[in-house]
């Protein structure tokens, strides 16, 4: 179980983006976090796995403070919690199979990978993740050789190379089409069923936040103001949902409901 | 005065000096006019104009008439040595300052007059003083052209100079002696039966002489008969002094020569040519007529400029390919001082980045051609002079692109890199290193490209390489030769284009 207590973000240069942001999140949770632009999301997603330093709070996984761990405990934190990005971060001009590969780096020997070098127990793995993914046959494609929808799937891959308990994802279906955004999310969805990893992500559109929510929490100005079930949401009309999220929210009007 | 500007005095205060003064204060001083009713930077360029168009105009009068005394003076000589560029500079001058006073008066007066007319006949002066300035002459440009075809047609098919054929050289001589009476005469020339023979008859005589008025006072005529040479095949005649100098012989004007029959024999007269020998030689005074006949032979032979032209491009190829290699060496530490996004830190790192970038950019600036004059001062002719000075301006030059590489790194990846948990090493090795690598090669080669390409011209500054040929043979007015070289810049040239944008396509 993960419990967020009381986190606050003050950034260098006086923002802040988080004030008194307290939940808990279920193992095996699929976790969306709503919110206006600018509200917080991705500064709380990036708090949990340190990239962003807390300024204040805690926050505990499995009874262990994560905000206080040293860099070794750190990265070994960080090695159980997979991360995806809006923008797939991947390596461009890597082939699809390095940046698989590289979601091994938190388990390999430094030595090892001066030289450019994974275990062939690694390279195996990969190929079998990129297979499920679906995209076994762009392994040694450049990565931007492929579409959008295929590099999330290689960032995805590349966070469940991690054996992740727990996968962060920020927005990771914003630069995306909604056929694709839909079939993405289901794979998340599948991984989150099948493997029983905490899914956190953060989402824009409110009929994808109903189809895949199990627990939804909005954020505002950096504030917690809504935190509600799967169940909640789907009974919410698009009036209450504006509420909290603001005159941005949005419809995707495409895609099919199961896959 | 009409409805029109009486409304405009009501909306611009400075409308309320009338116009008539406008122009009457332009001109006595051409744009105060427009500065004074509210036109300042339209009056501030006419002013400025109008006293460069004079004071150039002035300076061109001092430069064509800088021996005369007094403006009067001066002034006629310029006009009798370029009547048309003073009367039009005159009159474009004169018509200007009448035409800004206009325009003062105008402006203001007439609703949608016309702003652009002024500064056109302003571009127009300029363009005047500009073509003389420039000494522009189209005249000499068409009518001096022909004189260039042989020249350029000489550079652009230059092959006569790389490759000759192989020739076989049979030649035989005949002494004779000058004057007769004093010494014997030497004997007759026999036939011989395998080699190529001539036999002069007689073997003695007068050479031709000139007369006070330089007319030529023709000396003996000899026969000579030839054998044995190539049949039916030009034949050169030459003679030979006693001093050793060998000249062809001329008749009327042209060469002598003539051609074999097809037994490879010839019979001919030949009036002994005029030669002057100095009065202190003496002795024996023994001349030789010498008849010689080159044959082409299969087969081609490989002229000096081409062999020095194949070396000297082999050399400027290295000399850019060690400057290149040289300029990515220091460039590389270098340009991480010069990346903004790495040095932000603390005070220190921002004085080293910007001291870094001053320093880069200063040497950027000096065009390679500066810095070899600079290194054959430092070093001495030769290409290590322009390995000194392409290395210079490489590792600027690429400091410069290398830190821009650096800057725009994505920190998406690396990020991402962060959060699986690898450490700072692995974070470099796996996120910032494969970012790099990619604009690193493909900048080292486009500075290759350049390199090679500027070190086909740093050699006519002295710094080796094929342009020391080149500059040598056009300073020898030996266009051929010249040509030769410029093909194998203009080849060598076109090859790195094709193979480095090649490299670059298949990297980036
Ligand atoms: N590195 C930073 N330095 C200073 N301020 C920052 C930084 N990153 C984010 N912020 C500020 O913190 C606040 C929250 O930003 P955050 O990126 O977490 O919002 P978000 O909800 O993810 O927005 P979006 O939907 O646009 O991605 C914003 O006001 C933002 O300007
Ligand atoms: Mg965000």
């Amino acid at each position: 179980m993960l419990s967020i207590k009381n986190l606050g973000k003050v950034y260098d240069d006086g923002t802040r983006a988080l004030r008194d942001v307290s939940f808990d999140v279920e193992d095996g949770e699929f976790l969306i976090i709503i919110g206006l632009s600018g509200s917080g999301k991705s500064t709380l997603l990036r708090c949990i796995n340190r990239l962003v330093e807390p300024t204040e709070g805690h926050i505990i996984w499995n009874g262990t403070d994560i905000t206080t761990a040293d860099s070794k405990g750190l990265r070994e934190t960080r090695r159980k919690i997979g991360m995806v990005f809006q923008h797939f971060n991947l390596v461009k001009r890597s082939s699809v199979l390095k940046n698989v590969l590289a979601g091994r780096l938190g388990y390999t020997a430094p030595a090892l990978s001066l030289i450019n070098k994974f275990s062939d127990r690694d390279v195996k793995r990969a190929y079998e993740v990129l297979e499920r993914a679906g995209i076994l046959n762009q392994a040694h494609k450049r990565a931007d050789e492929l579409s959008g929808g295929q590099q999330q799937r290689v960032g995805i891959s590349r966070a469940l190379m991690q054996d992740p308990e727990i996968i962060l994802a920020d927005e990771p279906v914003a630069s995306l089409d909604p056929v694709l955004a839909h079939s993405t999310l289901s794979y998340l969805e599948k991984i989150n069923q099948e493997q029983k990893i905490t899914v956190l992500c953060s989402l824009h559109y409110l009929d994808l936040v109903q189809r895949y929510a199990t627990k939804v929490i909005g954020l505002r100005d950096g504030r917690l103001v809504y935190e509600g079930s799967g169940d909640d949401i789907r009974k919410m009309t698009d009036a209450e949902f504006k509420q909290i999220y603001g005159e941005d929210a949005e419809r995707v009007h495409a895609g099919p409901e199961t896959h | 005065m009409n409805m029109a500007t009486d409304k405009r005095k009501s909306h611009n205060g400075a409308a309320k000096i009338p116009h008539g003064i406008a122009g009457i204060v332009s001109l006595i001083i051409p744009g105060l006019g427009q500065l004074i009713i509210g036109e300042v930077s339209r009056g501030f360029i006419l002013f400025s104009s109008m006293l460069s168009i004079i004071v150039m105009f002035i300076w061109r009068i001092e430069l064509l008439a800088h021996l005369q005394h007094g403006i009067i003076l001066k002034f006629t000589k310029a006009l009798s040595l370029k009547p048309v560029f003073i009367i039009s500079m005159c009159i474009g001058i004169a018509g200007l300052w009448l035409w800004t006073a206009w325009d003062a008066y105008r402006i203001k007066k007439i609703p949608g007059y016309n702003r652009l007319k002024i500064f056109i006949l302003v571009i127009t002066v300029f363009f005047l003083l500009g073509y003389q300035i420039g000494e522009i002459n189209p005249y000499k440009m068409v009518t001096k052209f022909p004189e260039t075809l042989k020249p350029l047609s000489r550079v652009l098919w230059p092959w006569k100079a790389a490759f000759t054929h192989k020739t076989d050289t049979l030649s035989a001589k005949a002494a004779i002696l000058s004057p007769c009476g004093k010494d014997t005469p030497p004997p007759k020339t026999q036939a011989l039966p395998d080699k190529p023979y001539i036999i002069a008859d007689p073997t003695c005589g007068k050479l031709s002489t000139m007369d006070k008025d330089y007319h030529l006072i023709p000396g003996t005529t000899l026969t000579i008969k030839g054998g044995n040479f190539a049949p039916n095949a030009d034949t050169e005649i030459w003679w030979v002094d006693p001093i050793g100098n060998k000249f062809r012989i001329r008749q009327n004007g042209e060469y002598i020569h003539i051609k074999t029959d097809s037994k490879g024999s010839f019979s001919m007269k030949v009036i002994m040519p005029y030669r002057l020998m100095p009065p202190s030689q003496e002795g024996k005074q023994i001349h030789h007529i010498e008849a010689i006949q080159e044959t082409q032979r299969p087969g081609i032979v490989i002229n000096d400029p081409l062999k020095l032209a194949v070396s000297r491009m082999v050399e400027t190829i290295f000399m850019g390919m060690i400057a290149t290699l040289f300029g990515i060496l220091f460039a590389i530490p270098v340009s991480f001082l010069a990346a903004r996004n790495l040095m932000s830190g603390s005070w220190i790192t921002k004085v080293i980045y910007y001291l870094t970038r001053t320093i880069i950019n200063i040497i950027r600036s000096i065009e390679p051609l500066i810095w070899a004059l600079i290194a054959v001062v430092w070093v001495g002719l030769g290409p290590f002079a322009g390995i000194i000075a392409l290395t210079f301006h490489s590792v600027a030059a690429l400091t410069k692109l290398y830190s821009e590489a650096i800057e725009s790194i994505d920190p998406g990846p690396i990020e991402a890199i962060k959060a699986t948990g690898a450490n700072h090493l692995q974070i470099i090795i796996h996120a910032v290193i494969p970012q790099m690598i990619p604009p690193f090669i493909s900048f080292s080669i486009y500075r290759w490209d350049i390199n090679v390409r500027m070190s086909t011209v740093i050699g006519l500054v002295g710094g080796g390489g094929i342009g020391f040929i080149l500059i040598q043979y056009i300073r020898l007015l030996d266009y051929r030769a010249a040509g030769v070289a410029v093909w194998f810049i203009a080849i060598t040239v076109a090859i790195l284009d094709y193979v480095s944008s090649e490299i670059r396509k298949r990297i980036i």
